[in-house]
């Protein structure tokens, strides 16, 4: 395979050309990412560290193991707030410069058990705090399709390592669209799956409430098969769910399973003020659901106006919760802007926190009785295609709006549900950034949400990305 | 419900059990700059409109279980 081939191929061809002997070895694979990595980091700040000790190390160890792991020396890389034994977790801030990890989180050591290799730790906004990526401490991951632009976040340099070829998959969180948004951002398929069905537990936290892992991947086959990895019950995490797990890749091995579902379309807020390119394409991706046979209704979700306070305020009391344990001694290593979060989440009051839980309660029951009738919904993933680096606000449709709102304002709501949602490309902007789309589903049935974002894969694929390598 | 203003959070975060924040933090709340943070008084009018909403005995929102499609 020549470079770019190598650099942007799924992780099935990367187990083919290793199964076939295309690719020589794990070494000779972790060879290349590693150089690679090191090379196009110094531009697009995608990994706070790059460990090639371990890296190579683990990769020996799988050189002589045949087939007998499903991810036999596939590399990846993690958001830098999943310990991973022995190394640093600093969660992008100078108050965990010098916090080592005794031991893997669960979902590390499940992918490395499967036989993957972590080259590293990925650039995150301070704590994931923040949606646009922005780190003063370790540089601001670009976005791969122009670097004037941002990668987007809390999920930064996990959308950026995969976009510019560093690895071919990538974890991260998602606590109010934290892996959607930069996957969306990126050209890359990112998948949130239900709340519970991966462990959380080894990961520092933001907001217990609305924290998911999430995935990102290049194509929704890869976006399955890591699923399948790394879901199941962890006794370590109290939130995680004894659910059984589907077979997700068998599931999108059944031709035809699209004509089956019914798809419901939110148009009420989700497909308002929002760039009309954006929205152009989402009706083309649900017109592509149609020609496949599924049945495409609308429906309305509740009433969208409050969510933005009903999640802020359960994240900043949690968030505050957190991290008091840093607060007395190393409070002013954090930056000005979390501590004026951390600061409002002081002076909520209980009620109004359990008020807003309450809330995510009303939210899922409402949801819930949408997904009675409807088996997906469909949505654009952000009203908005990357913004610039330093931009502030946004203006659409004569509307302001602060860039961080912006951005979450289709994901947040399903991080409080808890329901599953995948984003796919759905196109290249006219600028020449790419745009995605939202598919949702009901709770533990990834399958069915996988199955109906791969039928968009198929028809709205989008060219890699043309930076200098 | 009274516009709030930079004491009352000076007052509350050095009278009750709280970490210590700095003056330009709790004034970050009244009076945002930073563009992250919505302004806490916009906040506590929609969480003012919230508290209006009767949601009977609903309990706070814990782990999700699956539902079977009717």
């Amino acid at each position: 395979m020549r470079e770019e081939e190598l650099a942007f191929a799924s992780i099935n061809a990367l187990c083919a050309g290793l199964a076939s002997g295309d690719i020589s070895s794990p070494v000779a694979l972790t060879q290349f990412f590693l150089e690679r990595s090191k090379r196009l980091n110094v531009d697009c700040h995608a990994f706070i560290e790059i460990t090639e000790h371990n890296a190579l190390r683990d990769a020996k160890r799988l050189e002589n193991m045949r087939d007998a792991v499903p991810l036999r020396g596939i590399p990846f890389a993690s958001k830098d707030l999943f310990d991973v034994e022995g190394v640093k977790t600093t969660a992008g801030s100078r108050v965990l410069a010098d916090n080592t990890a005794s031991a893997d989180a669960t979902v590390i050591k499940r992918l490395r058990n499967a036989g993957a290799v972590n080259h590293g730790k990925l650039n995150l906004h301070e704590f994931a705090y923040g949606i646009t990526g922005e780190n003063v401490v370790y540089g601001t991951p670009v976005n791969a399709y122009d670097k004037s632009r941002l990668a987007g976040g809390s999920s930064s340099g996990s959308a950026a390592a995969v976009a510019f070829g560093l690895v071919p998959f990538a974890l991260g969180t998602d606590t109010g669209g934290s892996t959607r948004v930069p996957a969306a951002f990126s050209g890359l398929v990112g998948l949130k799956p239900t709340f519970g069905r991966v462990s959380r537990s080894g990961i520092i936290p933001y907001s217990w409430s609305l924290d998911h892992v999430g995935t990102i991947t290049r194509t929704v086959a890869d976006a399955a098969l890591i699923l399948q990895t790394i879901a199941g019950e962890d006794k370590n995490d109290p939130d995680s769910s004894n659910e059984p797990l589907d077979d997700y890749l068998a599931a999108l091995e059944q031709p035809g399973n699209l004509s089956k579902l019914k798809i419901g379309v939110p148009r009420a807020f989700f497909f308002e003020n929002a760039d009309s390119e954006i929205l152009a394409v989402t009706e083309l991706a649900i017109d592509n659901f149609r020609a496949h046979g599924a049945q495409v209704v609308d429906v309305e979700l509740p009433k969208m106006e409050h969510t933005r306070a009903v999640s802020l305020t359960v994240q900043m009391p949690e968030a505050l919760s957190v991290h008091s344990r840093y607060l007395k001694d190393r409070g002013h290593l954090y930056s000005c802007d979390f501590r004026a979060g951390l600061a409002l989440g002081q002076c909520l009051l209980a009620e109004h926190y359990i008020r807003a839980k309450r809330m995510m309660t009303r939210y899922r029951q409402q949801t819930n009785a949408v997904f009675e009738k409807v088996d997906l919904l469909i949505t654009p993933t952000t009203p908005i295609i990357a913004p610039r680096i330093g931009q502030r606000r946004i203006t659409i449709d004569n509307n302001d709006e602060a860039i961080g709102n912006a951005v979450t304002r289709y994901t947040s709501f399903f991080n409080m549900t808890g329901h599953p949602a995948l984003t796919v490309p759905s196109g290249l902007h006219s600028l020449g950034l790419p745009m995605g789309v939202q598919i949702i589903g009901r709770y533990y049935e990834e399958a069915e949400v996988l199955i109906a974002g791969l039928a968009l894969e198929e028809n709205f694929q989008i060219p890699k990305p043309s930076f200098h390598a | 419900m009274d516009k709030l203003d930079a004491h009352t959070l000076q007052a509350l975060c050095s009278q009750l059990a709280a970490h210590q924040w700095e003056e330009e933090e709790l004034n970050e709340l009244v009076d945002p700059k930073l563009g992250i943070i919505t302004g806490f008084q916009e906040l506590l009018e929609e969480l003012e409109v919230l508290r209006h909403v009767d949601l009977e005995f609903t309990a706070p929102a814990q782990s999700v279980q699956r539902k079977r499609k009717v």
